[in-house]
């Protein structure tokens, strides 16, 4: 165990690196897709709604796995073989990628149901002012929503953060993948997989720790 | 509150509104004048709620016309939000923004539209808030005001925008008994100061004490109208005779 950490110590804190940076730009497209599709799916609009719900039923019935394998090789060979145009993606994009579409669909459904438990009052009472649709969203409904929807996009944050080991099988040096080949190095799974876990533990931890503060903060501030 | 001033405030003329294939106003056609307040009475189902929503257009129409200040609101290019800016509703539920304070809630609108710089709408909401006795509430959250007091609030924030017509729909419905009269005392004050008032309520009490016009609705129509004098002393109508034998 301790030889583990002396020796590979720094090359599994950078891949705990890895895995947060990979995480954070998932989570960043994530959340501008989900709120796309999430704003798409409450809209008066047929066709909105229908795309709203295409894209999150297509992404949650497919493993995250499969997704990834899709981006990474099916995407790039499709534009060879059927446009003649070279794509590489390297496995921070394709990781990104995968991630802000698994988590953004997940999020665009927190995202409705936040709006959707917002009482229809809100905004009828916003709109009999004169308010603007939009203005009405953004100054009285969507600052209830988010009250409700902040434990359920917290959970996502963490579910999405663990799901970056996945990612692993495309070869980006997040986590797991970095510890796989300290395992191959070492043939110590058990101190290897122990060591990843804790790491796994801590950071996840002190990360659900800090949004249970803001989340308190946060209903503390209004009434 | 007489009909002296015949000026017509909202014109509505065969309004029609169906929900899916079930037809809740068969063809309502009636002027409110300004100045006048009318009072909507009627069984539950009866349409008036959904009446009243048409008037800013809450309900978009299924067809007729309606006219509101010399504007056609059923006319598919006419900027509803202005037309709103002078129509205040007072709803069932009080809809008080529950993410802002009291005060904020009557500031919201005036300024985020613009009509008024914050300090202007500041001075406004306080007087405002004084006008119907929460000045002690300014800093107070929805969820901490009873009933009474929340309707009060909303009515408030309806003023902030300096209506000239407001819609009540039933305003007390959703109150406990002993703080109806508070709200029903800040309406008669309206109706006093010359304000168009349009009020679907059950309170018979309130249409004969207030009311310019009562407006008796069944099945989705006008069935009578007339003095208060006229609706309760003397109905023509059976629907009328049996409905006010029940509420009254």
């Amino acid at each position: 165990m301790i030889r583990i950490i002396t020796e590979y110590g720094e090359l599994l804190l950078r891949a705990m690196g890895q895995t947060l940076l990979l995480a954070l730009c998932g989570l960043f497209f994530a959340c501008i897709l989900g709120l796309i599709f999430g704003l798409m799916s409450v809209l008066k609009n047929k066709a909105c709604n229908i795309i709203a719900q295409i894209f999150v039923d297509v992404i949650r019935g497919v493993p995250m796995i499969v997704l990834a394998f899709f981006v990474f090789f099916g995407v790039p060979y499709a534009f060879k073989t059927f446009f003649h145009f070279q794509v590489i993606l390297d496995g921070l994009t394709a990781g990104t990628i995968c991630l802000a579409l698994n988590c953004g669909a997940y999020m665009s459904e927190i995202i409705r149901a936040g709006i959707q438990s917002v009482d229809r009052g809100q905004m009828e009472a916003s709109r009999s002012l004169g308010l603007p649709y939009w203005r009405a969203m953004q100054r009285v409904v969507l600052p209830q929503a988010i009250k409700t929807m902040i434990p359920s996009i917290i959970n996502q944050f963490i579910i999405t953060l663990k799901d970056t080991s996945i990612l692993s099988v495309i070869g980006f040096p997040e986590l797991v993948n970095s510890a796989k080949n300290v395992q191959a190095n070492t043939f110590m799974s058990f101190q290897t997989w122990t060591i990843v876990g804790i790491m796994y533990l801590v950071v996840i931890t002190i990360l659900s720790r800090i949004a249970k503060l803001l989340e308190r903060r946060l209903n503390n501030d209004k009434q | 509150m007489t009909n002296s001033n015949q000026n017509v405030k909202i014109h509505v003329s065969d309004l029609k509104k169906k929900f899916g294939t079930l037809e809740v106003l068969k063809g309502v056609s009636v002027d409110i004048y300004e100045g006048e307040v009318v009072v909507v009475i009627g069984p539950s189902g009866s349409g008036k709620s959904t009446f009243l929503r048409c008037l800013n257009r809450l309900e978009d129409l299924t067809s007729g016309q309606i006219v509101v200040d010399g504007i056609d609101i059923s006319h598919k290019g006419t900027n509803i939000n202005k037309m709103r800016e002078r129509v205040g509703m007072v709803f069932q539920h009080f809809n008080l923004f529950n993410n802002l304070n009291v005060v904020k809630n009557l500031m919201l609108a005036p300024v985020d539209l613009k009509k008024s710089t914050k300090a202007k709408a500041y001075e406004e909401a306080k007087k405002l808030l004084k006008r119907v006795g929460l000045e002690d509430k300014e800093t107070a959250y929805p969820s901490q005001l009873s009933g009474g007091q929340k309707q009060r609030v909303a009515i408030a924030r309806s003023l902030a925008m300096q209506p000239d017509i407001m819609l009540f729909d039933e305003p007390t419905s959703a109150l406990d008994p002993e703080m109806v009269g508070e709200v029903l005392a800040v309406m008669k004050e309206l109706a006093l100061g010359g304000m168009t008032m349009v009020v679907v309520t059950h309170e018979m009490g309130f249409a004969k004490d207030v009311a310019d016009r009562v407006i008796f609705m069944a099945d989705g129509m006008i069935v009578e109208q007339g003095t208060p004098d006229e609706v309760f002393g003397n109905p023509q109508n059976e629907r009328t005779k049996d409905f006010l034998r029940c509420v009254l």
